[in-house]
């Protein structure tokens, strides 16, 4: 077989006058990029696999730019009884995207759990709506996958595919516009100067930069929200029991926000609690066994025994709880497998934020994933959000390229905005009001809302709405 | 409307019209000096994707959808195109055109400089166009010279009825503006290779486009700047083909290469393909130059 050159190699055969030129004038010369994706978290990856694997967008020349070292993830070897604290749960809807660009092969499937079933409680009344696949639908409901599990499998991917130059341990220092030479006009062209000084120009530059997104500040792009005055604690937690079988995530709403655990293989879980930040301080400083209990509290005990014990309780948390769990019944049925200990240095928190962008396009921008919005975690969307506008960005994109158009126009980039933003505001509307709606102990609106719960339980076909929304089929 | 703000304009046309008498150009099939004062004003508000030719650039991915189809009837090959682009306007189609996968060149032409001013201003954006377009103020009767003079191509003696071979020519919503709709297909076709295709677009002489291009677009909404059509210049699909049937070596040997198809606009969602909808307002129209 012949052996083949890289594309990069080519180039340089091919243009020596480039290089040369480069090398005397780098100052005033960017190189020239078809896409350059700023941020390489699940967004921005994924997005550079993608455009690499469709015939149509694979001959753009492409950079992508991350801040961060991408060796730990590029050779990321875990162990089977070590879970990250960073996990997101992926729709059927996501990874069916996954699988279509041949990414979803390269992630490690052992560490990747499906549910079937969600348990939801209100932690005041009581009131619980469970989806099951008795349903009728015998599909997942969605699939807990480690975001470095993710982020490793769509680099192999990308380095399976090669062509996307990849600069890691590399910043965007500053984003400008480009000049006018009298030849070429590059006055519309964003140039990005990089922390290495190499400058490159982008026909499109994609802001797949997360929630304080520097691309997005170029743009001039307002991002309007709120702070939930809450954080999300996360864990990696091991249970009772050996974790065989058909795998349920629980979600009990409290008054301070929902806590909930989500299954990872085995007999682990991952554990998001959304609390004041005052208590996700307290649950952080806890010795590992008082946090175990504290989690076991949360999901068993009643909201005034969970608030007590976490406002109060910074020692002996263990007996604490085994002394009020007598006293409370529990239906085992409906809550999560008692939590036995906790991974090593896997509990953190970060706040929580609703934002959402004005816009996602502007002349040769456009922003994915949190760049664009960051949601309440209580619905597990936001990296599903951010799958959804790389999906929808490189089918534009590609549109663009078939019919001719310059992929960094407003008018070829408006179809990704017109197709996501409303969707992801109606999304981002809901988990809002969800999230308002169980933040209370009002006693109208507790009865309101579990009568609300109780109805829509009731109502199998509403259920099923609310849950292929949920699965996004 | 009232008469006041008519009169000027109508000032405006009977000196254009006296002018048109007594210059050279009169007899040019493509050449109308209204029409070209007329597209002056408009020059600037090519590029601007919330200016009036929103609806054109709209417009413009089912060009070339209609194009490949064209030109996958016969599994045409799509590789190392030469196109030529007549009334390129800011370059709407031309650029598109010039990035196509399979193309080796482009030229646009069109006849107002000012509008050529704009189109090469906005080729300047984009590296990629670089050796693959070029613009040439010039109308299609006089392109052959212009490109000699410009050096574009080697003349040799008595040049004069020899033309620059091209595998496409288009000439979207041109026909509608020209005096001599016909003559100026003709001179079109004389730069197709054989295999090659003419393509264009353009609109329907009938109520329908009456009522949406004049009355509504322009007079109502106002989308369309006032002026932009000359409903009497509509040509119907009935009339082309009439005319396309009649040129010996084209259109394959029962008519099978000289196609039609309608496209309308429908708020909400855009352009779209309508079969048939030939027969009512804006049409794409193609033939085939029979292969050799
Ligand atoms: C601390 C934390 C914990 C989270 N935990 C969960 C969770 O448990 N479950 C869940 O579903 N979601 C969680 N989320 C949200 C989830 O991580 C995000 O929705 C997801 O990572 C968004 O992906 P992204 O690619 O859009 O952005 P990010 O993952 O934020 O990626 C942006 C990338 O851009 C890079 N970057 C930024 N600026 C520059 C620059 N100037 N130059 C070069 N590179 C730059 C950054 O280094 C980063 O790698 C958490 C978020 C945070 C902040």
């Amino acid at each position: 077989m012949r052996p083949t050159l890289s594309t990069t190699t080519l180039r340089r055969l091919q243009l020596p006058f480039t290089l040369r030129r480069n090398a005397s004038t780098t100052a005033s010369n960017p190189s020239i990029y078809d896409v350059v994706i700023v941020g390489g978290g699940p967004a921005g990856l994924s997005l550079a696999s993608v455009l690499r694997s469709s015939a149509w967008t694979k001959p753009l020349k492409i950079a992508l730019i991350e801040g961060m070292d991408l060796t730990p993830a590029r050779e990321w070897k875990p162990t089977p009884d070590n879970f990250s604290n960073r996990v997101s749960s992926l729709t059927p809807g996501s990874v069916a995207f996954l699988q279509s660009t041949g990414a979803w092969d390269l992630v490690k499937q052992e560490r990747v759990q499906s549910y079937k079933g969600m348990e939801v409680w209100d932690g005041v009344s009581g009131s619980a709506i469970s989806f099951n696949t008795a349903l009728g639908s015998t599909s997942d409901i969605a699939y807990m996958c480690e975001n470095n599990n993710l982020t490793s499998g769509l680099l192999s991917h990308i380095e399976s595919l090669g062509g996307i130059e990849i600069r890691d341990k590399t910043r965007v220092e500053s984003i400008t516009n480009g000049t006018d030479d009298g030849t070429l006009d590059l006055t519309s062209w964003p140039v990005v100067t990089l922390s290495s000084g190499e400058k490159m120009a982008a026909r499109l530059l994609v802001g797949a930069d997360g929630a304080n997104s520097p691309v997005r500040t170029f743009a001039e792009i307002e991002t309007r929200g709120w702070d939930y005055g809450r954080h999300g604690v996360v864990a990696t937690l091991k249970l009772e029991g050996t974790g065989e079988g058909e795998k349920t995530a629980y979600q009990r709403f409290l008054p301070t926000g929902p806590i909930a655990m989500l299954p990872m293989p085995g007999p682990y879980a991952t554990l998001v609690w959304s609390t004041t930040p005052q208590h996700a301080a307290a649950l952080k400083a806890l010795a590992p066994e008082d946090f175990v209990a504290a989690v076991n509290a949360g999901f068993r005990l009643s909201h005034v025994d969970v608030e007590y014990i976490v406002s109060n309780v910074t020692k002996g948390v263990v007996d604490e709880f085994a002394w009020r769990e007598q006293n409370t019944a529990v239906d085992e049925k409906r809550v999560p497998a008692k939590a036995v200990s906790v991974q090593e240095k896997s509990v953190a928190n970060f706040p929580l934020k609703m934002r959402h962008a004005d816009s996602y396009i502007a002349e040769r921008v456009a922003l994915i994933g949190d760049a664009a919005h960051s949601v309440h975690p209580l619905a597990g969307q936001g990296l599903n959000q951010g799958i959804g506008d790389v999906r929808s960005l490189a089918k534009t994109v590609e549109y663009a390229v078939q019919h001719g158009q310059d992929i960094g126009a407003v008018l070829s980039l408006e179809p990704y905005f017109e197709e996501q933003y409303f969707k992801n505001h109606v999304l981002i509307g809901v988990v809002d009001k969800l999230h308002k709606l169980y933040g209370t102990t009002s006693a109208p609106v507790v009865a309101v809302r579990s009568l609300g719960l109780d109805a829509v339980n009731a109502l199998d076909g509403l259920k099923k709405f609310i849950m292929d929304r949920a699965a996004s089929r | 409307m009232s008469l006041h703000t008519l009169r000027p304009a109508v000032r405006q046309l009977r000196t254009l019209r006296a002018v048109r008498a007594h210059s050279t150009h009169g007899s040019s099939a493509s050449f109308d000096p209204l029409e070209v004062s007329h597209f002056n004003a408009l020059a600037s508000e090519w590029w601007d994707p919330h200016g009036s030719s929103r609806l054109l650039h709209l417009m413009n991915p089912l060009r070339l959808q209609f194009l490949s189809s064209c030109l996958s009837k016969h599994g045409d090959a799509t590789k190392n195109m030469k196109y030529l682009d007549v009334g390129c306007g800011g370059g709407i189609l031309a650029e598109s055109l010039a990035r196509l996968k399979g193309t080796e060149s482009v030229i646009g032409v069109d006849p107002t400089p000012e509008v050529l001013k704009i189109a090469r201003g906005h080729m300047r954006q984009d590296p990629a166009l670089q050796r693959r377009l070029r613009y040439v103020g010039a109308t299609i009767d006089t392109l052959e010279k212009v490109l000699a003079e410009e050096g574009g191509r080697e003349l040799k003696e008595g040049w004069e009825g020899e033309r620059t071979m091209f595998d496409v020519v288009t000439t979207m919503e041109v026909v509608e503006h020209v005096p001599h709709p016909t003559r100026f297909l003709k001179e079109c076709m004389q730069h197709v290779r054989p295999g090659g295709w003419v393509v264009g677009s353009t609109i329907a002489r009938t109520w329908t486009s009456y009522l949406t291009t004049k009355l509504v677009a322009e007079d109502i909404l106002g989308i369309v700047p006032k002026g932009t059509h000359d409903w009497n210049k509509y040509v119907n699909a009935n009339e082309l083909d009439s005319f396309f049937r009649g040129q010996d070596g084209w259109g394959g040997k029962h008519g099978e290469d000289i196609v039609f198809l309608g496209c309308a606009y429908i708020p909400g969602l855009g352009w779209k393909m309508v079969p048939g909808g030939e027969k009512v307002g804006n049409y794409f129209f193609g033939i085939r130059r029979n292969s050799e």
